[in-house]
């Protein structure tokens, strides 16, 4: 079992904070990810967790026992901890088996128990007929199998992943995805995963936490970080999202130039931006919470993707089912309905944000 | 890779050990004197060849069985720096010193380095000694020019160190010692600038001449680089001897430069092992017949007055000595840094 | 994990940081002793020359036109054999680096080689070939083209660059090979993607990626030929031509006190410029250290030259006849040489006479075996201070940990005779430490002096190795030393067998130093032929160097067997 306890814990390098009060705990055979931007903190966390780099302060304790405090800092290397890097990190000079096999060797493991660890590990990874080959006679994604193994030969009870997949392509991206979840499943493991990637973060993940300037944006699983972003980060670095400019006053929302207008409920006033997810609008001819022009449509074959512009000039995405593209003509009036929005103070992200990433 | 040091080094010993001994240039061991009650141990700083310190070495073994007398060779210069560097720390490394020039024994007594030792040898010397027995001269170095008969006949060089420095046929094709650093040739620059001033310098200077140690310079007398060299005669003999060469001394008309080299013994305060006993045996030796053939062997004139003959190939010490450019060893003490300093400026520094 | 381990484990957090503050204390204290302190009582002696305070010593050495000559001369000579040296090793290294350049692993061996060579022979030898009467080279030039006079001088500052260049730039040619071949390929690839030549690859990115290399190959030779004494010992000397080390030798052959002084005073100069120098650029290269392998593997990668392939070939082929293969053969030639006046061939002018003597004389013999226990002692211990700061530079960030390593270029940037002189002043039992007159104060010099070469070698193939590397051992639970020895040695291998090189020939065969450390029992090989380079047998001294080539080769040789190819210099 493995339950990780994060208070408190601060990092800076130098004079800059890169990772403010954080925390956190995860319960044993967890699946967490670590979201965020570039530079937001995550593997900075990550590496502390691993126990490269030493907190600012705070304490982290796995399973009870502190591992990093004022006081206390155990290394890496007695912390019995599997970790994936990012750039695989297999050594150059030893064969498949012996990168695998070397957690074990550490720690004096019989030989004949080693092979049949080694072996069972590489039947996991797919590498069993690559036992002899030095790294450099391997593909990518081989290579990142190699670490992966080698992560796991010990049995660790944590394993960390810093974003593992980047390196990789699509196809193979998404069949380690489900490897890695089924890997997961499989040891009962807890894993902590790293990655600024919103579908490997909501495909595999127990816990999602969306980290931005080093702060947490919000912790939750990927059904309620997709459906209740707490911010307007979130909300636009998970998912695609239209904002909507718009007014708040006397429970109702007034969309900035227009005069349409949308009932709330909410506390805010002032100036706020109206987030809607493209996908649970659906177009009608008649009616509609809020009326524009079809501008733009494309035809994906699953979806009908297009842009509806409001009256004040704003364009909204709108994914639709793929029928609706023979339906709406461009230039066509048209209504825009949705069961749910949520509603932000303005602080200036849009929609791009994650592009930007 | 430590094995493979391993056997290359055995290698190369047993190549040594099945070629040593006969190599040996040694003198006659049969008959001598043995000094058993010389005891201890004794070490020698000179600057006399490598070769003749390995012979000298075994005929020291047998006539002293029971004194360690070890040698450290290296220049005039080298070995000057290394007492200067020693006396830094308060002890000299060795107890007897056969080096340089009497100006260097000057040097040495008045720093109050020596050991007075009135020797029974001293009247047979043929040159200066100390009269408080605080050095004796042991082997004479004269300086001397030489060049190479093969390409040049002797009427197309210099006769005598003036024309050396003042015949334009030789220019830029002469070579000498440099006095910064070799005492013979310090010697040589104060006994050439007392005769004829430091306009000798200018001279030379003029004449481009290569400032280099004499196993370069014989090279380019062989070469042809060089007509003509000013040269210890022993280096010129030691090379005829061992390799026939036909290079030639040519004894300077204005005299050849005469340089009996000393033998001190250090005081017993500063001395490496405070063994001047056995040291004022050990200068008895070198000062007696036995010990001045090995000097003699070793291409230098004797010091004694009844040493039959010249070294390999030389004069007569006799004819030499009448024909002499003084050098007032004094002189040369007191003023040492002065004419360094005119041969270096006048000399070293280029024109432009 | 049980939870009293908790308790234990402040013990074991002390323990992994002493280690290492342990070891840079070693280190410093080493350095401190033997290196620092030395210098700092020269400098002293230099400015308290009779105990009393005084610039007496300054004015003199410093008003002294000769001496300001003497400084001229050395920037320039060695700052021109920086540049060419740097000039004539990048295309080198690239070439038989990184592209298919025939004969290259042979080339590779040949230009290493001349830094195996004491650089005193290769002066005799040019001497030989290019001095402007009848110099082998210097004739059959004037003959070939019919010149009314020969067309070298080898006596002349041009003269002494062209040695120190030929002898030097193979510190350049290693420095800059080592980083080239350890570069990712997919830099270059990129740049060839985008349309780039093989040229303006090169130019564009390969040049400045090396950049810092570059850099310290260039320092590595100035600092060389700056502090070299053999070379222009023989080489400027005829032609008038002083360097700052000819006059520092020359003072201390004074052999008075005063002469010491000045020594001391002139050598403080030297030392400051050259440290200046060397700390400049640590400081400017220091921030541009680029990580050029990832923890991915990487295929090297080979340029295809194209039609260039034979021209290149061709003219590395001539550089190396002019450069290698001329001067070495007249060494060799020397050695059986009677009469250095008459063709070789020439009927009794034939001998093995010289080299009877280098196998049986037991002086050399001694010498010999002198040199190579000093050497070894100096680089296996060199080796492994070396090994530990590169570690420690980079991959920790362990407090003081620079400090060992500006020591070591301090050391490095003294010139040879410098941190004799210190060493005997201060080694001699006047400050309870007495090693004078033994092997250990040999050691302990070439120590100071070359510990430098071995540990930017390793240093820099440290830099490229990715960290997570060795995180990933660490994650696996190695702890420091299991980490070096499990993946840092591994990979640095090679780098660690070429280091040891780097730092036990210079040693072996060292001249300066040795002059004035040796005693009877402990004279080198290096001292043993300059003694007989100029006072006793040129022919004797070239056989000793032959000797020294031909323990090179066969040494490299077995290497390369032994290890299938892997470790060779």
């Amino acid at each position: 079992m493995s339950t990780i306890k994060i208070d408190k814990v601060r990092k800076c390098f130098g004079s800059v904070e890169v990772l403010k009060e954080f925390n956190q705990v995860f319960e044993d055979k967890e699946f967490i990810t670590l979201l965020g931007p570039s530079g937001c903190g995550k593997t900075t966390m990550l590496r502390m967790l691993a126990g490269f780099e030493k907190p600012t302060s705070g304490t982290i304790s796995i399973d009870d026992k502190v591992v990093s405090s004022d006081k206390v800092f155990i290394p890496p290397e007695k912390r019995d901890i599997g970790m994936v890097f990012q750039s695989y990190a297999v050594w150059p000079h030893m064969t498949v088996f012996d990168n695998i096999a070397y957690p074990l060797k550490i720690k004096k493991v019989p030989k004949d128990v080693i092979k049949q660890k080694v072996d069972a590990i590489m039947e996991v990874v797919h590498l069993s007929q690559y036992a002899d080959r030095i790294p450099s006679q391997l593909s990518g994604g081989q290579q990142q199998r190699v670490a992966l193994g080698r992560a796991l030969v010990a049995e660790p009870n944590l394993l960390l992943l810093d974003e593992p997949l980047s390196n990789l392509d699509a196809k193979l991206r998404e069949n380690m995805r489900f490897e890695i979840k089924a890997i997961q499943k499989k040891l009962g493991i807890t894993v902590v995963y790293v990655t600024h990637d919103q579908i490997e973060a909501m495909t595999m993940s127990d816990k999602v936490i969306v980290i931005n300037d080093g702060v947490i944006q919000q912790v939750g699983n990927p059904m309620e970080i997709y459906r209740n972003p707490a911010n307007q980060f979130v909300a636009a670095f998970v998912g695609k999202i239209d904002f909507i400019h718009a007014t708040s006053e006397n429970g109702k929302i007034t969309i900035k130039d227009t005069d349409q207008t949308l009932d709330y409920d909410g506390e805010l006033t002032g100036d706020v931006v109206v987030a809607i997810r493209p996908e649970s609008i659906h177009l009608c001819r008649e009616g509609g919470k809020l009326r524009g022009v079809m501008d733009n449509k494309t035809f994906m074959g699953d979806v009908n993707d297009c842009y509806v512009r409001l009256p004040n000039g704003k364009g909204v995405r709108v994914i639709a089912p793929p029928e609706t593209y023979d339906i709406y003509e461009i230039g066509e009036e048209i209504g825009l309905d949705f069961d749910t929005f949520h509603v932000y103070e303005d602080d200036g992200t849009d929609a791009a944000t994650k592009i930007v990433t | 890779m430590k094995k493979f040091f391993a056997i290359l080094m055995a290698a190369i010993m047993t190549l040594s050990l099945a070629a040593c001994g006969p190599t040996q240039t040694g003198i006659d061991t049969d008959g001598l004197e043995i000094h058993e009650e010389v005891t201890g141990k004794v070490v020698i700083y000179t600057s006399m060849y490598q070769d003749i310190i390995e012979a000298l070495q075994v005929t020291l073994d047998t006539v002293f069985p029971n004194c360690e007398i070890e040698f450290f060779q290296g220049g005039t210069g080298t070995i000057q720096s290394k007492v200067t560097a020693e006396l830094e720390g308060g002890k000299l490394g060795c107890d007897i010193l056969m080096v340089a020039e009497p100006a260097y024994a000057l040097e040495l007594k008045e720093l109050g380095l020596l050991h007075a030792y009135d020797s029974p040898e001293k009247e047979n010397l043929a040159f200066d000694y100390d009269p408080e027995g605080y050095w004796y001269p042991v082997r004479i170095s004269n300086m001397v020019l030489a060049y190479n008969p093969d390409l040049y006949s002797e009427d197309e060089v210099a006769s005598s160190f003036y024309d050396f420095a003042n015949d334009p046929d030789l220019k830029g094709m002469i070579s000498m010692s440099n006095p910064l650093t070799s005492g013979t040739a310090l010697a040589s620059a104060v006994g050439l600038s007392s005769t004829y001033g430091y306009e000798y310098f200018d001279a030379l200077a003029a004449q481009d001449v290569m400032v280099e140690s004499g196993s370069v310079a014989l090279t380019k007398l062989e070469t042809g680089e060089c007509k003509e060299i000013m040269i210890l005669e022993e280096s010129v003999l030691k090379k005829r001897e061992e390799e026939g060469s036909s290079i030639a001394c040519i004894y300077p008309t204005d005299g050849t430069i005469v340089c009996p080299s000393p033998i001190m013994t250090i005081t017993d305060e500063m001395s490496a092992n405070a063994n001047s006993a056995a040291c004022e045996v050990i200068t008895d030796w070198f000062l007696s017949l036995e010990g001045q053939s090995a000097i003699v062997a070793g291409w230098m004139h004797s010091v004694r007055s009844d040493y039959p003959e010249p070294p390999y190939d030389a004069i007569p010490t006799s004819e030499i000595l009448k024909n002499v450019l003084s050098v007032d060893w004094e002189f040369c003490y007191k003023n040492r840094s002065e004419v360094r300093t005119e041969f270096e400026e006048k000399v070293k520094i280029p024109e432009s | 994990m049980a939870n009293p381990a908790a308790a234990v484990e402040p013990v074991s957090k002390k323990l992994y940081f002493d280690i290492k503050w342990l070891l840079i204390f070693v280190i410093i204290a080493f350095l401190v002793i033997f290196e620092v302190f030395p210098l700092l009582y020269l400098v002293f002696r230099a400015f308290f020359p009779e105990g009393g305070f005084s610039l007496e010593a300054f004015q003199r050495v410093y008003s002294y036109p000769l001496n300001w000559t003497a400084l001229k001369n050395t920037v320039i000579t060695a700052g021109a054999s920086m540049i060419l040296g740097v000039l004539i090793a990048f295309p080198l290294a690239w070439l038989v680096g990184r592209t298919n350049l025939y004969f290259k692993k042979f080339f590779r061996t040949l230009f290493v080689m001349t830094y195996m060579v004491p650089p005193y022979v290769g002066a005799m030898a040019w001497l030989r070939l290019l001095n402007p009467r009848v110099g082998t080279l210097n004739v059959f030039l004037q003959e070939l083209f019919n010149l009314s006079e020969t067309p070298f001088n080898i006596y002349s500052v041009g003269g002494l660059i062209w040695v120190l260049t030929t002898f030097y730039y193979p510190y350049a040619f290693i420095t800059i090979s080592r980083a080239m071949e350890n570069m990712d390929p997919s830099l270059e690839e990129a740049s060839k993607i985008s349309g780039a030549s093989p040229l303006k690859t090169v130019a564009t990115i390969t040049l400045p990626m090396m950049a810092p290399s570059i850099v310290a190959a260039a320092l590595l030779v100035f600092v060389s030929a700056a502090s070299c004494y053999g070379i222009p010992s023989i080489i400027g000397a005829p032609g008038n031509v002083d360097t700052v080390t000819t006059r520092i030798i020359d003072f201390v052959y004074i052999g008075s006190s005063e002469g010491l002084s000045d020594a001391t005073t002139l050598a403080v100069f030297l030392m400051l410029i050259a440290n200046l120098v060397l700390y400049l650029s640590t400081f400017v290269v220091g921030r541009k250290q680029y990580i050029t392998v990832s923890g991915k593997s990487v295929r090297p990668n080979i340029v295809d030259l194209g039609k260039w392939r034979i021209p290149a070939t061709i003219a590395v082929i001539v550089f190396a006849i002019i450069v290698v293969v001329i001067p070495f053969a007249t060494v060799f030639a020397t050695s059986f040489t009677v009469n250095m006046g008459k063709d070789l061939f020439e009927a009794g002018n034939f001998t093995l006479k010289y080299w009877q003597v280098v196998f049986t004389r037991k002086q050399i013999l001694n010498s010999a075996q002198n040199s190579i226990v000093a050497a070894s002692v100096a680089a296996t211990l060199g080796i492994i201070i070396s090994c530990t700061m590169a570690y420690l530079l980079t991959r920790t960030r362990a407090r003081g940990r620079k400090i060992p390593d500006f020591l070591i270029t301090v050391g490095s940037g003294t010139p040879s005779i410098v941190i004799a002189l210190g060493l005997i002043m201060t080694m001699n039992g006047k400050f309870g430490i007495n090693i004078y007159n033994t092997l250990f104060i040999i050691i302990v010099a070439y120590m100071i002096k070359y510990l430098l070469m071995g540990m930017r070698t390793i240093v820099s193939a440290m830099t490229q190795i990715h960290e997570s590397l060795e995180e990933a051992a660490q994650i696996s639970g190695a702890g420091w030393l299991r980490r070096f020895k499990d993946v840092i040695l591994p990979l640095i291998g090679p780098s660690v067998v070429a280091g040891w090189f780097l730092i036990f020939m210079p040693c072996f065969y060292e001249l300066t130093m040795s002059t004035l450390l040796y005693s009877t029992d402990t004279k080198t090989i290096g001292y043993e032929l300059y003694q007989y380079q100029t006072y006793h047998s040129q022919q004797t001294a070239s056989a000793m160097a032959a000797a020294i080539l031909i323990f090179v080769v066969v040494v490299n040789w077995i290497l390369n067997k032994v290890t299938k190819g892997k470790f060779s210099i």
